[in-house]
């Protein structure tokens, strides 16, 4: 049989006389014959028409012998093994199935790791880099809102309201919580990680009676109170950091491994969300105030979105347990007969702040929402 | 019985485009199901692949690459450049001064520049390092680190030049490459025909190109402003003029039209700098030539353009391929190296992988070379 052999030791192939016997490759090249164990051989042509085999061992010499595959059936009577795709170094299953376990246990620690470590590491975060994320956070708060220079007084009430309601529960960081007006073209309500609140005007304008949003100031104080806001932080970086190192390369695989990942987070932040209900609800009662107004508000929330779509979706309800259900959590608690909790003179106050609300249809967007 | 290719035709690419399609279409499942960790294994056999069909005096080539060694070198650089990444990007805006935070994030950005060079550089070595052909192994010499200063030099004189200096570095850094670049113990040279410059007939397509793209700007925006002004006042879209959502979309689209008209205005461009460089190597004192026209480089390119973006990246291989398919297919050697007298390569073979490489996410799965 005829083939073409190259030494290894120059760029030229070698007309060569090769004989496929039972249990060795003969190739007889001039006065020499080289023989060859089927074992030691590994294929290097891809099925490209040819058959390029070299041998296994290493250093590579470079040597190698090629001939067309219309001897395939002569060397598959020999060496059966060289005809599987594993000869061409394409990889088993096993190495396939190994990717996978390790891929999806990788992102299974993190995210099942993550969440877990991020309460513990967000107590035991110094005061300095708190203070730092918090600068960060101010600056993307000022990027889309607004400060108010006749908001002074009706901020000093809401205060006033809050610092209430945080006595009357013992809040620990009730000298710490700050809550500010700001100018924005949405309704929205969030807390920062230096215990700030912001509240935009357009959030005071979409509720009615006072206790609506007074019921929204005491869910912002739970996630305080309860140290959500750096857990999220720390949640996030760590969700940064996991992506950038491990999935590196491809846009889609990666931005579906980071929409599996968020999946999970939004389960977690649901259940900060949860908490925040129940525990603002509890300052609530403990101040004499009823939950009707934050349940009100829920369902404005709810109106809300579906008539903006989900893109304008305030943060205090984007990652949500259903609006729906969180009025009806609400309304179940209600109570009758309660006094408001502003006199008509501070709620006309606070409405009035940075000019009043505009008309809530206008095609503004939030640029970027912290939770 | 011998595979020699017919004379004339020293370069062919046999790929089959459903055949790479297939390949691509298989990698791609497997890099999602296995959150992108697949990918080394999918870049290893499509260049197992495609070096395969690539025919040199009627030999293929043959990738001898293998995944481990690009997996150990993610591994690898993991502590050497994932790690103080983490610090610039995560730990540093949180743990030091806005300014020495912004200042380190800016440093980073300007190293970045020479490493991305170096990594090049790393990335052809290993590439080369792993291509044999007639069992003779190919490689690249020279050091990573002098390419990056020199390729930094060249870079900050493009800056400074508004962009003209850009086919000057060019060929500056062909040559750099080509002159490292061995096959088995022979040298490969980059060398101008004397009393030629380098960048011949270079620079018309270039200031074509610039000056092109530059109108092209112009018209983009102000084309995306009219377009926007006519749907909004005749009532098509209902949106005020002035409102963000308008001005996000003038600027989306004028921007992609400038992409496009880049793509397009530079196209002469592009086929005018292969067919000079090719035209300067030279092996053994046999010199190549490469027939690049623009019209038909500019189809295989927006073809694999399309399969890029409407794949999310996933379908590169195809562009990569479809780019080397055609390259190969209009290569010529002119006269004949003694490739008897080639002996195998003394250099040591790198064995870092391509870590960097991956981590800038340099060579759309194919390859640089
Ligand atoms: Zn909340």
């Amino acid at each position: 049989m005829q083939a073409r052999y190259a030494d290894g030791r120059a760029a030229v192939f070698a007309d060569v006389e090769i004989s496929l016997t039972p249990d060795k490759l003969f190739i007889r090249h001039g006065e020499r014959t080289i023989d060859w164990d089927y074992a030691d051989l590994a294929r290097s042509d891809d099925n490209n028409g040819y058959v390029v085999l070299r041998q296994k061992r290493k250093p590579d010499t470079g040597e190698r012998l090629m001939f067309g595959n219309w001897y395939d059936d002569e060397l598959k009577a020999v060496a059966p093994h060289l005809m599987k795709p594993l000869a061409q170094g394409v990889e088993g299953r096993l190495t396939v199935g190994a990717l996978v376990t390790l891929a999806w246990s990788l992102a299974g620690a993190f995210l099942i790791g993550i969440p877990y470590a991020a309460g513990p590491m967000a107590r035991a975060m110094p005061e300095k880099y708190r203070t730092q994320i918090a600068d960060i956070s101010w600056t993307q708060v000022n990027n889309f809102t607004a400060q108010c220079d006749d908001a002074d007084e009706a901020t000093q009430i809401l205060n006033d309201v809050a610092y209430r309601i945080m006595e009357r529960s013992s809040v620990p960081e009730r000298d710490e919580i700050w809550i500010t007006i700001a100018d924005a073209g949405f309704p929205n309500a969030f807390a920062l990680p230096d215990n700030s609140i912001i509240v935009t005007d357009e959030l005071i304008g979409m509720a009615e009676q006072p206790d609506e949003l007074v019921g929204v100031l005491a869910h912002e104080i739970a996630h305080i109170e309860h140290n959500h806001i750096m857990k999220n932080v720390i949640r996030q970086i760590g969700a940064g950091i996991f992506f950038d190192v491990v999935f590196g390369g491809a846009g889609a695989g990666q931005a579906i491994a980071i929409a599996s990942v968020n999946l999970a987070g939004l389960r977690y932040s649901r259940g900060d969300e949860s908490d925040a209900d129940s525990r603002g609800m509890d300052y609530l009662d403990a101040a004499g105030i009823s939950t009707a107004g934050i349940a009100t508000m829920f369902d404005r929330f709810e109106a809300y979105a579906e008539e903006e779509g989900a893109g304008d979706i305030p943060t205090i309800l984007s990652s949500h347990p259903a609006s729906r259900q969180r009025a009806i959590a609400a309304r179940a608690r209600a109570r009758e007969g309660l006094a408001p909790s502003m006199t008509e003179r501070e709620w006309r106050i606070v409405q009035q702040a940075c000019g009043g609300a505009d008309t809530l249809d206008q095609e503004e967007t939030p640029q970027a929402a912290p939770r | 019985m011998t595979a020699e290719a017919a004379p004339g035709q020293s370069f062919a690419h046999s790929g089959k485009f459903f055949n790479v399609l297939g390949l691509a279409l298989k990698n791609a499942g497997l890099t999602l199901i296995t959150l992108t960790m697949y990918r080394f294994w999918a870049r290893t056999s499509m260049r197992r692949r495609l070096w395969s069909r690539t025919w040199v005096m009627g030999d293929p080539l043959e990738y001898t690459g293998r995944a481990g060694e690009l997996f150990r070198g993610f591994l690898i650089s993991l502590p050497c450049f994932f790690l103080p990444a983490i610090f610039v990007f995560y730990i540093a805006p949180v743990a030091l001064e806005a300014v020495w935070a912004g200042w380190l994030t800016f440093g980073f950005y300007v190293f970045s520049v020479p490493l991305v060079a170096a990594a090049r550089y790393w990335m052809r070595r290993y590439q080369l390092s792993r291509t044999r052909w007639r069992g003779i192994k190919l490689g690249l010499a020279g050091s990573a680190w002098s390419f990056a200063a020199a390729s930094w030099g060249w870079w900050v004189l493009q800056l400074l030049s508004l962009g003209w200096y850009t086919p000057a570095a060019r060929i500056n850094r062909a040559r750099m490459m080509w002159e490292n670049t061995r096959f088995g113990d022979q040298p490969f040279h980059f060398e101008t025909p004397p009393g030629e410059s380098p960048q011949r007939r270079m620079w018309w397509p270039f200031a074509f190109g610039w000056i092109g793209t530059a109108i092209g700007f112009f018209a983009s925006y102000l084309s995306a402003g009219i377009l926007a002004a006519v749907l909004t006042t005749s009532g098509m879209i209902d949106a005020a003029p002035n409102s963000s959502i308008v001005s996000a979309g003038v600027f989306l689209l004028g921007t992609a039209l400038t992409v496009i008209s880049y793509f397009i205005a530079f196209a002469p461009y592009r086929a005018a700098a292969m067919n000079r460089i090719a035209a300067q190597i030279v092996l053994d004192g046999a010199r190549f030539k490469l027939r690049a026209k623009t019209l038909s480089l500019l189809f295989y390119q927006s073809l694999g353009w399309i399969f890029l973006i409407f794949s999310l990246g996933l379908l590169s291989p195809v562009a990569g391929f479809l780019q080397v398919r055609y390259v190969l297919n209009r290569l010529e050697l002119i006269d004949t190296p003694r490739f008897a007298e080639i002996g195998q390569s003394v250099l040591a073979d790198s064995d870092a992988g391509e870590s960097l490489g991956d981590a800038f996410d340099l060579d759309m799965g194919v390859g640089v070379i």
